[in-house]
């Protein structure tokens, strides 16, 4: 015991044991300068200064370290010499590339990497979206004016066709958007098409159809109308989207007027397709003025499985597992508790608004705004505001 | 004088029965002919078979007449089609989005635009004749409407969230005529299209493939949250502008003035 005591105390100044010269790290530590004083800031959030180990380690961890700064800004994919080009050309309403976007662009892809091709993307004049992200090589922006022309983006799609020439032309399968220019590019060029393609690879592009009973299997054709979902978005590493120069798009005699969108009864189309939607449930009494909220929102009318159940609203307008699975853009919900069935009748919402007195419940985890009030008194007070802020005071 | 309309008719079937009936889409287009009234003289046209029982379920719309260009099952219907509209001339053509039959491809109403020299409007819900032409409410998603126009002579799909068609009339079935012309066949579908039953496909679930394999499990087993803006216990009119400023911020509202 005794001898133990000895011998620590004689290592810990001399450090001298045996002929080898031990190391003591921690006395190193305090005798040496700090390296980088900068690091020992006080962290903002908590004000107490943190403790870098790295940093007083020294100079042989420096290299390392901006190594790793460099590894972090990603490198971007570049292709020189495309074997073929892919054009895709996205719908980009409102100029933002949707979920159905990404998935066209992943299809074009999945057939630019077997071919070792580069995608090419068909995009109006002054885009904002990132397309570096969206696994774009090249970027040929089209001189466009603003507003539905179906007729010159069909022109302009000619000319990208003419320039380009590229292996297949890929669009979005939607009612009026890439549905509707492929179909009418393929009519121009007389060419068949292949339709609501919901499986594809390179040797095999599966079309759905007989009402959604069969696939169509075909090898696939220059022009691809692809279906929601059929393929996963491009991810991985960042791309070029080089940006080619803008295409000028050629005259095309404009048969079809643009008269802009129109105001419609919200509660006139299903509640599926709804954009905006005001629920109510158990927690609301004052039924007037819920319907009179909504309407001065301008929003369709939802409820929970109880206000259905209780007659206050007709059964299609119940929101949830056995009711209807929405996906509007906002979902203000006045008094629902959240229950599980309702929380997955609303999983596809972008942005949820709640009002509700309980403040431990499901749906105010849920919401992006939570507000926890009597929705009485707070149904009349927005149907006020909203009209006042319409109409002036 | 009345605009001439021609409205072109499919075979559907029954997504359970699988028993043949009129095409959703086509029906539809059918009632937004009839509710033109006395301003429109309709032609009904369906190329294929006269016997097809389904053709009865349009004349119990209040279809006078269909005309039925005659071809055997199988054929490309659009050399006959566009031979007899090239003929007629009709100023507007009616028509739905797709086939609910065989490959729909969808590509029939471009062909025939192409073919006829005509303006084409993809997936209409309303229709309206204007001093001009044709004025008609387009269907977008989100229940969304735009309104366009095209001068005559046009084409126009008509989509599924156009007016649903008027009830079946046994009596009106028994008044109406089908009127039958022959026309040479037209050539076979090219055939180097493989079918086979569909096969239901699970929705996708929220992709997490980019940051650390924490970051995938988390994002996979995590309940989806919220931003979080929390008030608790505002005074009525403040959760009402908080509410209504989200919405404005959010783009879900347009600012006052704008409408």
């Amino acid at each position: 015991m005794s001898r133990l005591r000895i011998e620590r105390r004689r290592s810990s100044p001399a450090s001298v044991e045996g002929g080898r010269i031990r190391r003591d790290p921690r006395a190193e530590r305090q005798s040496a300068p700090p390296s980088e004083p900068a690091r020992s800031e006080p962290n903002p959030a908590s004000g107490r200064i943190r403790r870098d180990p790295r940093a007083a380690r020294g100079p042989q961890r420096a290299a390392t370290q901006s190594e790793r700064t460099v590894a972090a800004t990603p490198p971007r994919i570049q292709v020189e010499n495309p074997a073929c080009l892919i054009l895709a050309v996205p719908d980009l309403d409102d100029g933002r590339l949707s979920s159905h976007d990404r998935d066209l662009l992943g299809a074009a892809r999945l057939l630019a990497d077997t071919a070792k091709g580069a995608v090419a993307v068909l995009v109006p004049a002054g885009c904002p979206e990132d397309f570096a992200a969206a696994g774009v090589d090249r970027l040929l922006p089209a001189s466009l004016a603003p507003g539905y022309a179906p007729e010159a983006m069909t022109g302009a799609v000619l000319a990208a066709i003419a320039r380009l020439e590229p292996r297949h032309i890929l669009f979005a399968e939607t009612p009026t958007g890439g549905g509707d220019i492929g179909r009418r590019v393929a009519a121009a060029l007389k060419e068949t098409t292949a339709h609501r393609v919901v499986r594809l690879s390179a040797e095999e592009a599966a079309s759905r159809d007989q009402g959604g009973r069969s696939d169509f299997l075909r090898r696939p054709p220059r022009i691809l109308l692809i279906a929601a979902e059929a393929t996963d978005p491009p991810a991985g590493a960042l791309r070029e989207a080089r940006p080619l120069a803008i295409m000028e798009v050629p005259a095309t005699p404009l048969r079809i007027a643009d008269g802009g969108l129109v105001a419609t009864d919200p509660n006139a189309v299903p509640l599926a397709e709804a954009d905006f939607i005001v629920s109510a449930g158990n927690g609301v009494t004052d039924w007037a003025a819920f319907h009179d909220a909504a309407a001065a929102l301008g929003a369709a009318e939802g409820g929970s499985r109880v206000a259905c159940d209780a007659g206050h609203l007709p059964r299609a307008r119940q929101v949830g597992a056995s009711g209807t699975l929405v996906e509007p853009r906002c979902y203000l919900a006045f008094g629902i508790a959240g229950a599980p069935q309702h929380l997955q009748g609303i999983q596809r919402c972008q942005r949820v608004v709640a009002v509700n007195t309980d403040l431990h419940a499901d749906m105010v985890k849920r919401a992006d705004l939570a507000i926890i009030a009597d929705a009485q008194a707070v149904m009349p007070a927005l149907s006020k505001l909203a009209r006042e802020k319409r109409h002036g005071p | 004088m009345a605009l001439e309309v021609a409205v072109l008719l499919s075979v559907g079937r029954h997504p359970a029965s699988l028993r043949g009936r009129a095409a959703a889409a086509d029906a539809r287009a059918v009632e937004l002919a009839l509710r033109l009234g006395s301003r429109a003289l309709i032609r009904a046209l369906h190329a294929g078979d006269p016997a097809e029982p389904a053709l009865q379920d349009y004349l119990g719309m209040g279809l006078e007449t269909i005309t039925v260009l005659r071809q055997p099952a199988g054929c490309d219907v659009l050399p006959a089609l566009a031979a007899h509209l090239a003929f007629s001339r009709p100023q507007l053509i009616l028509t739905g989005v797709a086939a609910e039959t065989g490959p729909g491809s969808g590509m029939l109403p471009y062909l025939l635009a192409d073919a006829l020299g005509a303006a084409l409007l993809a997936n209409i819900a309303e229709l309206a004749i204007t001093g001009a032409g044709i004025g008609a409410l387009q269907a977008l998603p989100r229940g969304r409407r735009r309104s366009v126009s095209a001068a005559l002579p046009t084409l126009a799909t008509v989509s599924l969230a156009s007016p649903a068609p008027r009830p079946w009339a046994f009596a009106r079935a028994r008044r109406g005529r089908i009127e039958v012309i022959d026309l040479p066949p037209g050539p076979p579908v090219a055939g180097d299209v493989r079918e086979q039953p569909a096969r239901p496909k699970p929705r996708r679930l929220k992709l997490a493939t980019a940051g650390s394999a924490a970051d995938r499990l988390r994002a996979a087993t995590e309940i989806q949250a919220g931003r979080g803006r929390l008030l608790v216990d505002p005074a009525p009119e403040e959760a009402a502008a908080a509410i209504y400023d989200y919405l404005l911020e959010e783009g879900i509202l347009s600012p006052p003035g704008k409408s």
